[in-house]
């Protein structure tokens, strides 16, 4: 069995370096085809002539052709540094991995809070079906996918951080409270909040209708009908069965859990990947967006094949080919 | 320059209750609120990326780490004098250390200035700081002043002479806005791009940096070594707030000593003034927003034209209204507080009749559709600018009414930054931009890079003339102040050229740009510095009263 | 799979299976309120021009942050320019909408088309394509939304275009699996039969029967694509100024936030109020067409 997952997994990720090599063509060639470029941030500073653009554009290598410029940026890419920064000179993985706590902590605390209280919602929605507690769970859901998360994160720092007081409107430490997680906890909230709202909402949609298929196969119906309580029948039966699918649906909301961060950080001033992410855009820094977009490709792929793994040890009747 | 406010204790109170701004007195924020007299906290809503002074790209958050680690030769204060700084004195005509017209220059250094790690500073530094400068593999912003250096010669450990091609007098701004680099350290890297010593510098300044905290703040300790004598605050925090709003919301509870770039928000400048135990105070910025006029377009070609497209704009109300009268009215590309800048510039606008009529006689006459054309030439064209910036949208919605009263139709067409400064501006395919920028040379009064004719990219692959603009008279006065080392004949010069620029308009001028600074009452030593961007030009002089 | 819907060759659907749609759908409470919120925010898009006011771009500065609910000359207050607050809602709302539908079309013609040909063909191209689709799918949406609005000029088409292009392969997905498991069915395998071209099966053959699922995607689609807009519009990246979008707004109103917070709290909530419109359409209608179809929120 574990050589077979190690094949297995070996397998995958053949499989998925064509997809890899994909992701970053797709990502080189919309950044470098499209207009304007890194090279606009140096003419607004005065001093600056053509003459020097020109000069800059070529210590940078950007005079290159695209395709040597991509593979310049390959090689870094399999070397290790992933290339360096245009403005700092700092090799990207370094700039990447200092942000990435935070990003984690962030998305980490939302998943998991949003995985227990979504499939907790799901469960009793999918037993007490058509009740009150459905209906305004299913209701809740919907109006929680339909608030703009920016706007909502807004309102929470209006609402809670200027009008009440009661929480930071923003950061992740204080200045001298690194490290202490009490003041992390507080800082946590508002994003966390903004965030799990959206995912409790997917999330217990999701959870609810897994659980009403399974309640509705013949085992459960067989199982109820020998007179097992409701509670017994799911901790026994439905609750494995229901998961499953679940596990498969973590895998693929991973690339939207960094969508997610990505506005959070920004309207929480997260010293994120997300804000890191939005001001290299800002200055078109295309080391920092391939390297981000490379890193998030990889997440993606290592979360399905994670969560195939997961299933496969979960239900036996799932076998890794 | 110094606070507004001279009300009594009591009003203030009230005033801050009226303006819904009672500071929550709770201690929500206790651990910065207990402001302690070791450290001073600087905010910004900008973070430094790059820390080696030769590297930067924009002046600004960068300017930070540059003045709290680095040295440039010499620096200019308050007053706009040049100051020694790593330099002995003051080269000048008078103690002979400028001589061959203004082509030979010598500078003597200070003797006993060390490197953080201990090395001495030599000579040898400026000149390796001089030869990176020049170094095509590095990517230095502007070589703006040294690409004159025929002759750099390091004379002695502590002398250097430089020949320059030709006389110029704004050679002085051009060490002032470059910090020496250690050649000891440098000079080793193979990659002065990708060096280590980017992000881990080591220099002469006031400060030495001690940690990094990503997205969040830095941590500086006072040098014990300076050579202008040691800081007198031993721990200097920059901190990171990327809202406005919140910097200025932690400004206002004591989170921040000191609010920087980005300043307070332009419609709290009153309610800011009022804070009990802060100084508040508008700070210039060196630079001035302009409407620029693409000359090659058919539609901007006359001189006329473009004077009565000025002429039309409520110059006076888009500050009042949009920038809440932060901004203030200036009718050259100097700030009116410059000691060059024109006095007896007149503002003969908003003339929307004049302006009517004087696009009557240039031959734009209105059409069928109500829009001005000449020839089969609609005076219809766009506007452009950063795309996202509430604030030049409001000013490009009032010009857009204010042209449209008198048949000229223009079109918004912002694009994020990396477009529309990029070939757009630079190969002049914009119509229109609402830019601002300070002087090309520091704060000296030259501005041929922007206004020679010998300076248009599109036509001599040199030079950020983007406007295209020609005139013969100003491309001689502009080549006479440069070379003129009298300060009122150099004044007399720059009048003139500020006259005829207000007359054709390849750019016009709409305000001086200021920002709003706050500072703790107790805080002493700050100069505001008009000649410089860096709020932190003096940091080795700030002390707690 | 066995329970393939009805196949709709023979005649138009039968009487009784549209009946029983429509009867499921109007039972349905919120998705009636979903399509009547939808009903009327189009009409009052589709006439500001009559409804609004006052020019949406008119300025004012005299008349700058008035309160909502004050006067009846700008029954919602003004703005930092003095601009009428409802009548710049009103046009808001037809560029959220606008954009929200002409992305759903691109999205809609782009997935069914990919997962059409895919499905249909299978093999070499099913494996091309589906590969194509997975390696768009590894970048999240946001991201790749944000690149490419940060590189074409803005304009109400191109922002549709970028949403909708980048939107499209979970739809894809679903039609790729519907298509895969009808082109086995009896009246495809006849169609076949008797000589029809490959186009002629996927367009009068098939499409037709995928409808259900495609449908309830695309009212879903407009609601994500909204929210898309008003996202990109915040970040500075939206339709040009003085146009007005709900997005845009907000970006004004933040600078206003704690002094005059109703400018950043109308726009939030109208595009909260349209999406949800959206949203329980699409959920009434999946419910109408078939309680098991499954596609994602």
């Amino acid at each position: 069995m574990r050589g077979d997952v190690l094949g297995y997994v070996v397998r995958r990720i053949l499989h998925s370096i064509p997809l890899v090599i994909g992701v970053s063509i797709i990502g080189f060639g919309i950044m470098h085809l499209a207009p304007g470029g890194p090279l606009a941030v140096y003419t607004l500073n005065p001093t600056i002539t053509v003459t020097d653009i020109e000069r800059i554009r070529i210590a940078l290598g950007l005079d290159q052709p695209v395709h040597i410029q991509y593979l310049t940026w390959a090689k870094s890419m399999l070397t290790g540094s992933w290339g360096f920064t245009f403005f700092g000179g700092r090799p990207v993985l370094e700039v990447i991995v200092e942000r990435l706590p935070a990003t984690l902590i962030l998305m980490g605390t939302s998943m998991a809070l949003a995985i227990l209280i979504g499939t907790l919602i799901g469960m009793l929605g999918a037993v007490r079906r058509n009740s009150i507690f459905d209906y305004l769970a299913t209701t809740g859901a919907m109006l929680a996918l339909s608030f703009p998360t920016f706007w909502f994160g807004l309102m929470a720092i209006y609402i809670f951080a200027i009008n009440l007081g009661w929480l930071p409107s923003g950061g992740m430490y204080e200045l001298g409270e690194e490290g202490n997680p009490w003041d992390l906890l507080r800082h946590l909230v508002l994003p966390v909040m903004v965030l799990t709202l959206v995912l409790v909402a997917t999330w217990s949609r999701y959870a609810r209708s897994s659980f009403l298929e399974v309640i509705q196969q013949d085992y459960i119906r067989t199982a109820r009908s020998k007179g097992l309580g409701t509670r017994q029948i799911m901790a026994r039966h439905a609750f494995r069965n229901a998961v499953i699918p679940l596990v498969a649906l973590l895998g693929v909301q991973l690339p939207s859990l960094f969508s997610g961060a990505l506005v959070a950080e920004t309207i929480f001033s997260w010293p994120g990947m997300g804000r890191l992410f939005v001001d290299a855009l800002n200055m078109k820094e295309y080391p920092i967006l391939m390297g981000m977009i490379m890193f998030t490709a990889l997440f993606v792929i290592v979360g399905n094949l994670l969560a195939d793994i997961a299933i496969a040890l979960i239900d036996p009747r799932v076998k890794l080919v | 320059m110094s606070t507004k406010s001279s009300l009594t204790r009591r009003s203030l109170i009230k005033a801050a209750a009226a303006s819904g701004l009672i500071v929550p007195a709770s201690g929500i924020y206790s651990p910065a609120l207990a402001q302690r007299r070791d450290r001073i906290i600087l905010g910004t809503t900008q973070e430094p990326v790059q820390f080696n002074p030769l590297l930067y790209v924009n002046a600004g958050a960068e300017n930070i780490p540059e003045a709290c680690l680095f040295d440039a030769l010499w620096d200019v204060n308050e007053k706009g004098e040049f100051v020694a700084n790593l330099a002995a004195r003051i080269p000048t005509v008078e103690n002979g250390d400028i001589s061959g017209e203004g082509r030979i220059w010598r500078i003597n250094l200070k003797r006993d200035v060390k490197w953080s790690d201990g090395q001495p500073f030599t000579a040898k530094d400026v000149e390796f700081t001089y030869q990176t400068i020049v170094n095509p593999k590095v990517a230095v912003r502007s070589r703006s002043g040294f690409d004159l250096i025929k002759n750099f010669k390091v004379a002695d450990a502590h002398t250097i002479e430089i020949e320059l091609d030709r006389p110029f007098v704004p050679f002085m701004w051009a060490w002032q806005n470059m910090h020496i680099v250690p050649h000891h350290l440098l000079s080793k890297e193979e990659n002065i791009n990708t060096s280590g010593f980017n992000a881990k510098p080591v220099g002469t300044g006031p400060y030495l940096l001690k940690s990094r905290t990503a997205g969040s703040h830095m941590v500086y300790e006072a040098n014990p070594n300076y050579h202008r004598g040691q800081a007198k605050i031993k721990q200097f925090i920059h901190k990171f707030v990327p809202d406005q709003l919140v910097a200025y919301g932690q400004a206002r509870t004591g989170e921040i000593d000191y609010l920087g770039v980005s300043g307070v928000p332009f419609d709290r400048w009153g309610e800011a003034s009022k804070l009990p135990d802060r100084n508040f105070f508008p700070l210039a910025q060196p630079w001035v927003q302009f409407v620029y006029f693409n000359c090659g377009k058919p539609q901007f070609k006359d001189p006329k034209v473009r004077r009565a497209l000025y002429l039309a704009l409520e110059m006076q109300k888009t500050i009042d209204d949009v920038f809440f009268g932060a901004y203030k009215r200036t009718l050259s590309y100097l700030h009116t507080s410059h000691w060059a800048y024109n006095h007896d510039l007149k503002d003969a606008g908003p003339n929307p009749q004049l302006a009517a009529k004087m696009l009557d006689e240039a031959g734009w006459k209105v059409g069928d559709d109500g829009i001005r054309e000449k020839d089969g030439v609609k005076m219809k064209f766009t506007m452009s600018t950063t795309a996202g910036f509430p604030a030049r949208q409001a000013t490009q919605a009032i010009f857009q009414q204010n042209w449209k009263a008198i048949g000229v139709e223009m079109e918004i067409k912002n694009m994020p930054a990396s477009v529309v400064w990029g070939e757009y501006t630079t190969k002049s395919q914009f119509d229109t931009l609402l830019v601002s920028w300070e002087p090309t040379v520091g704060m000296d009064p030259d501005y041929t890079a922007r206004a020679h004719s010998k300076m248009i990219p599109v036509k001599t692959g040199s030079g950020s003339n983007y406007t295209q603009y020609e005139n013969a008279e100003v491309d001689r006065l502009l080549e006479a102040g440069v070379r003129q080392t009298d300060v009122a004949e150099r004044k007399k010069t720059y009048a003139r050229i500020q006259e005829i620029l207000l007359e054709e308009v390849p750019f016009g001028p709409q305000g001086g740009v200021f920002q709003g600074q706050i500072t703790h009452k107790s805080l002493q030593g700050i100069k505001p510095n008009q000649y410089v961007v860096d709020a932190a030009w003096n940091v080795h002089e700030w002390s707690w009263g | 799979m066995t329970d393939v819907p009805a196949p709709a060759t023979t005649a138009a659907p039968s009487r009784s299976y549209a009946q029983m749609i429509v009867q499921r759908f109007v039972t349905h409470r919120m998705a009636v309120i979903g399509a009547v919120a939808v009903l009327l925010l189009c009409a009052s898009a589709l006439f500001a021009q009559f409804v609004a006011p006052h020019d949406p771009m008119a300025i004012d500065t005299t008349r700058r942050f008035l309160a909502p609910f004050a006067s009846w000359t700008n029954p919602l207050g003004t703005d930092d320019l003095g601009r009428d607050t409802l009548s710049r809602l009103l046009y808001g709302g037809q560029v959220s909408l606008t954009v929200g539908i002409v992305a759903m079309i691109t999205t809609m013609l782009t997935g069914t088309l990919v997962g059409l040909a895919a499905g249909y063909y299978g093999g070499v191209i099913d494996n091309l394509l589906m590969r194509f689709v997975d390696t768009l799918l590894c970048f999240p949406q946001v991201f790749l939304l944000l690149v490419v609005a940060a590189f074409v000029p803005p304009t109400i088409l191109s922002i549709s275009l970028i949403i909708g292009l980048t939107s499209w392969m979970e739809v894809s997905r679903i039609v790729r699996a519907q298509v895969s498991t009808l082109k086995e069915a009896d009246f495809v395998q006849a169609s076949r039969g008797f000589g029809a071209s490959n186009w002629r099966i996927m367009i009068v053959e098939l499409l037709p029967n995928i409808m259900a699922p495609v449908l309830v995607a695309a009212t879903l689609k407009v609601a994500t694509a909204v929210l898309m807009e008003s996202y990109i519009s915040f970040l500075g990246y939206g339709v040009q100024p003085p146009m007005a979008s709900w997005g845009n707004m907000l970006t004004n109103a933040q600078g206003y936030f704690d002094t005059v917070p109703f400018l950043a709290i109308l726009p939030g909530v109208l595009i909260t109020f349209t999406v949800m419109g959206f949203n329980f359409l699409g959920d009434g209608l999946r419910d109408a067409f078939d309680a098991r179809l499954k596609i994602d929120p």
